[in-house]
């Protein structure tokens, strides 16, 4: 065993130079590329919504109340070892020279911000290098909004309450921004310490208190559980609850990652089992040669395995280090949108890595090994050197279902997985069928068509076995790649809409129903589009049944005070999953319809009693519509709808959103001066924020789909190498007997365009099915077939394989004949 | 009087075909003693190479035994028949059967890896120096003329000094000039180590070269 471990091992360096080990080794690295890449990705994304999320917050978790909190939960963290700081904001007038501004006032502790940072400047536009903090008691840092409706300059002091305080310097930016309905107001950060000075906070006042928490995740997870009991007015907020647009668009990449990532593995691994044929076939020779100069079966294997384990460690290395690069470039981009520094990634990938390649090894040239250690030495006496297919064909499927099985738990996306393996697995037994069609209609035509032709299509049902392998795998790997262009052109193209120019890039609420006329007279002819009012209620979901079943609260819903709107219509970005839209029945209905995750959370379904706390009355009404909401639109959008009949009468406000073109900004000054109880929300810095992002993820997504094509380009090099030997010896045997070059070209351009063909057409149809089901179950996108991606990728594939056949024995049929048939 | 060390007993193969069972060699009874060169001459499709292939227990037979230096090798597994042909067979083919990717000097030294031999290089240039290809002992087998090609066969054939060379028309492939040099080099290299040859070959002039010439007709020894 030792002696063949060791032959195998000193031989490897020879055998690698071989183009057959070479590809298989070369599968295996973009396989552990895939793998590794994706893993560090899927790491730096998460962490990279946590550490966004964090910004939001300007802490990992944050307790909020609108009364005071105490100090029991700080000293509570203290002993958690977390750091803490604390926020007071309200909303008071900054007075200057007799100009007086509505201004959201937030009073910070020094070590605020926890997450985050502050980005302060001077009067000269100069930046002040202090990033955390608060001023100096007497002192306000301001927002340039304020500057410039007070109309500031250095020195100048502005009144809060009851004291002065100097403008130390220009708020430039800081986390924390859009804390409800404070964010609409400009900002001035100020000492704690000085609130009692100011005596604006009155009993009645309306004032939110925020105590922020940050830390290691063990000790904010300890510090959480031990949060278990709040009242009902403190909500808890942690990262994961923030960021729902972030996080769905940072999932839905991830999600393509993987994606990508199991399409290049599945491309590499056909890859890899076609270079894996191709390396047993030569073996059968040199085995059988061996063991008739007195190898025994042990040696052989053993050998072997030597070989296999030396090229699997050196390809894991390799992938690795390729998927490091991957990471590298990966956490490059996206350290742009993000401030602090990731922690550096664990080992865990390389085993991950290691696992990859062993399953591919095994999937791959295992069922070849057996054949390899058995094959009688007489064969060679015999040049019997074939392969047992339909041993092999089996062995192949287990060990190929193996690893994508390990792959499910590995990507931990079962649908996901089993999406694939269910149109990988359909659309090659579709395949296979086809190509069993397609050889007998081939030996039909075969006597009917001009010599190249014939020989062509004599080729396909003389080498049945090979040409459905051919169909099949090639088909697959088109199909694949057809499957993310389309799920990658998809999912970029959402994004471009979900925030296109016409993005509403401000929210005004508080408009009052007199005011409606008024105000779209206003804006509707200087931003050219029509304005949508949508009613706000403000209500609170008091009881799930009257109270009679037990609901799990984990959102805090009940006893909050909450946003409500009512619709006649389903609004736009909305889609029932569950029960039915009122219609004009809303009319003469006591119904709500609920967003789907929060009836999840509240255990509640179609046909459940709530009942609503709203304009001084309680409301009791039917859930008849579950729905989901496409929160990433910037539209208004409202975890309950009522119907008409239940709230057309409540006292409401309206709220509206619409797109004003940064250059036209002075029209909200303009809006607010003749509105001045409107308030409005400035998201554009939120919005350029989020397009930052999803311009990189945009960007990443198309390196891993680099990386999936790569996979295919090497599948269509390992089918070259597969079959030129072949293909080479009777080309020369038909050059030698005096068939024209151009016949010869042309019987194998008519093989594998009649192969490519085929293959394109079923993977077209297949990717239809596959993308159309990723795309709405899995991506949530809607879809549509891309026919410029499906009639490219046909014809494309029937090109390329075409040309790769030609390829393959093109330098056969210029090779004299003599040598190729002398030494075959 | 001598044991022989090859010796045949009632050699029959059958294998399944289309039309039935087919006969390839029956009842074949033959010895041979060491140092003996015999020939087995034939037409094609007489079972030369099948007769040849099971004595040098690459292949068993259906019915009959094997012996092979005092060993009954037809009731030997795989492997221990494999042991038996590294120690004591030497095989050169008609299609010389070198590895296309290996040197000449690395085809030479082949079977004394597979032995374990620590001097293997040493021996198989040595090896090629005797058949003449010295200087072209890193040249790859697609490199070399179909003479030079079985000379590096041979070489390999004798680098473990067996007791006993099986050669399957060693100048099957080759022209007139080639095959002489290639048919004196066998002999002489043969004549030099005391080999036992079992020759097969439609040539008459290298079937004349041996002691002893066996007639093969339709499986069966005239």
């Amino acid at each position: 065993m030792m002696q063949g471990l060791l032959y195998g091992i000193r031989r490897f360096p020879l055998d690698l130079k071989n183009s057959d080990l070479f590809l298989l080794f070369l599968s295996i690295v973009l396989a552990v590329s895939a793998i590794t890449g994706v893993t560090f990705l899927g790491d730096r994304l998460r962490l990279s919504i946590k550490q966004q999320a964090a910004v939001v917050l300007a802490a990992d978790v944050t307790l909020r109340s609108t009364a005071p909190i105490g100090a029991k939960y700080l000293s509570i963290a203290t002993g958690e070892e977390l750091n803490t700081a604390e926020t007071i904001s309200f909303l008071s007038m900054t007075l200057h020279d007799g100009n007086n501004v509505l201004s959201s006032i937030k009073a910070t502790t020094p070590r605020y911000p926890l997450r985050g940072k502050l980005k302060l400047v001077d009067f000269d536009g100069q930046a002040t290098g202090k990033s955390i903090g608060t001023p100096m008691r007497g002192n306000v840092w301001v927002e340039q909004s304020l500057i410039n409706q007070l109309k500031l300059s250095k020195g100048d002091a502005i009144t809060i309450g009851n004291e002065r305080f100097a403008v130390s310097a220009i708020l430039d930016d800081f986390p924390d921004r859009n804390d409800g309905f404070l964010a609409f107001a400009p900002t001035v950060i100020a000492n704690i310490d000085d609130l009692d000075a100011m005596g604006v906070i009155q009993p009645g006042s309306r004032v939110v208190y925020r105590q922020l928490f940050s830390g290691g995740e063990k000790q904010i997870e300890t510090f959480v559980n031990k949060l278990q009991s709040l009242p009902a007015e403190v909500r808890i907020q942690r990262i994961e609850n923030i960021g729902q647009q972030l996080g769905r668009t940072l999932d839905r990449s991830n999600r393509f990652f993987s994606l990508a990532g199991l399409v290049t593995i599945i491309i590499a691994a056909i890859a890899a089992m076609i270079s894996a044929r191709r390396y047993a076939m030569r073996h059968i020779f040199n085995c059988s040669l061996m063991k008739i100069f007195g190898a025994t079966q042990g040696f052989v294997l053993s050998s072997l395995i030597g070989q296999l384990v030396l090229m699997t460690l050196l390809a894991t290395l390799l992938g690795v280090g390729v998927g490091w690069l991957i990471q590298y470039i990966l956490v490059d981009l996206i350290k742009g949108i993000i401030d602090s520094d990731l922690p550096n990634p664990s080992l865990q990938p390389i085993w991950i890595a290691l696992l990859t390649s062993s399953c591919l090894i095994i999937g791959t040239v295992a069922p070849y090994l057996q054949q390899l250690r058995i094959s009688q030495p007489i064969r060679v006496l015999r040049n019997d050197l074939k392969l047992n297919y339909k041993s092999s064909f089996f062995i192949n499927a287990a060990a190929i279902f193996a690893l994508v099985f390990f792959l499910s738990i590995l990507f931990a996306d079962f649908s996901l997985v089993s999406t694939i393996i269910i149109g990988l697995f359909l659309v090659g037994l579709s395949l296979f069928c086809l190509g069993a069609l397609m050889v007998k209609c081939c030996s039909f035509f075969e006597n009917q068509t001009g010599i190249g032709w014939k020989l062509g299509l004599k080729n396909i049902s003389k080498r049945r076995g090979e040409s459905i392998l051919h169909l099949v795998v090639f088909g697959l790997s088109l199909m694949a790649l057809m499957v993310l262009t389309e799920t990658r052109s998809d999912l970029i193209n959402s994004w471009k809409q979900s925030l296109s120019e016409e993005t509403p890039n401000h929210f005004f609420f508080n408009i009052q129903g007199s005011q409606l006329d008024g105000i779209a007279d206003f804006l509707s002819p200087r931003i050219g589009q029509a304005i949508k009012f949508t009613p706000l209620i403000r209500g609170r979901l008091v009881e799930v049944n009257n109270g009679s079943n037990q609901v799990t609260d984990s959102g805090r819903m009940i006893e909050r005070e909450a946003n409500i709107t009512w619709y006649d219509q389903l609004p736009e970005n909305n889609s029932i999953v569950a029960g039915e839209w009122w219609g004009k029945e809303g009319e003469s209905m006591q119904a709500v319809s609920v967003d789907e995750g929060v009836a999840e959370s509240l255990s509640i379904g179609v046909g459940d009693q709530l009942t609503f706390n709203a304009g001084g009355m309680d409301l009791e009404v039917t859930v008849t519509s579950l729905r989901r909401i496409k929160w990433e639109t910037f539209q208004p959008n409202f975890i309950f709808v009522l119907s008409p009949m239940v709230a057309s009468e409540l006292p409401q406000s309206f709220i509206t959103s619409i797109n004003i073109p940064e250059e036209n900004d002075q029209l909200v000054d303009e809006f607010l001066s003749r509105y001045p109880t409107v308030t409005s929300i400035d998201l554009n810095s939120a919005l350029n924020q989020i397009k930052t992002i999803l311009n990189k993820a945009s960007l990443a997504v198309q390196y891993m789909f680099l990386l999936a094509l790569l996979a295919g380009a090497l599948t269509l090099l390992a089918t070259i190498f597969a079959s030129a030997d072949q293909r080479r010896y009777e080309s020369a045997l038909l050059h030698t007997i005096g068939a024209k070059r151009s016949k010869i070209f042309q019987s194998i351009a008519t093989e594998f365009f009649a192969i490519g063909i085929g293959a394109g057409l079923t993977a077209a149809i297949g990717a239809v099915f596959i993308s159309g089901f990723l795309s709405t179950q899995i991506f949530e996108l809607n879809y549509s077939p891309n026919i410029l991606v499906l009639t490219g990728g046909l014809i494309f594939g029937a090109i390329c394989i075409g040309c790769v056949g030609m390829l393959a024995v093109r330098e056969a049929v210029y090779a004299p004949p003599l040598l190729t048939l002398r030494d075959p | 009087m001598k044991t022989p060390i090859l010796k045949a007993k009632n050699i029959t193969k059958e294998v399944n075909s289309p039309e039935g069972v087919l006969t390839i060699v029956s009842d074949i009874n033959l010895s041979v003693h060491q140092g003996q060169a015999i020939s087995i001459v034939g037409p094609s499709g007489s079972g030369k190479t099948s007769l040849l292939a099971i004595l040098a227990g690459l292949d068993l037979p259906s019915k009959g035994e094997v012996w092979l230096a005092d060993q009954e090798i037809t009731g030997l597994d795989e492997d221990a028949r494999a042991q038996i042909r590294g120690e004591k067979v030497g095989f050169v083919f008609q299609s010389f059967h070198l590895l296309p990717k290996l040197s000449a000097v690395d085809n030479v030294m082949l079977p004394l890896e597979i032995k374990g031999d620590k001097q293997a290089k040493e021996r198989a240039l040595k090896a090629l120096t005797r058949v003449g290809l010295q200087k072209r002992a890193s040249h790859l087998p697609n490199q070399l003329s179909g003479g030079e090609k079985q000379r590096v066969a041979i070489a390999r054939a004798f680098v473990t000094k067996p007791t006993i060379l099986f050669a399957d028309e060693p100048t099957g492939n080759l022209d007139k000039a080639s095959s002489e040099s290639v048919g004196e080099l066998l002999f002489s290299i043969n004549q030099e180590s005391g080999t036992t040859l079992i020759l097969v070959t439609h040539d008459p002039v290298l079937a004349g070269r041996c002691e002893l010439t066996h007639q093969l007709d339709e499986g069966r020894i005239k």
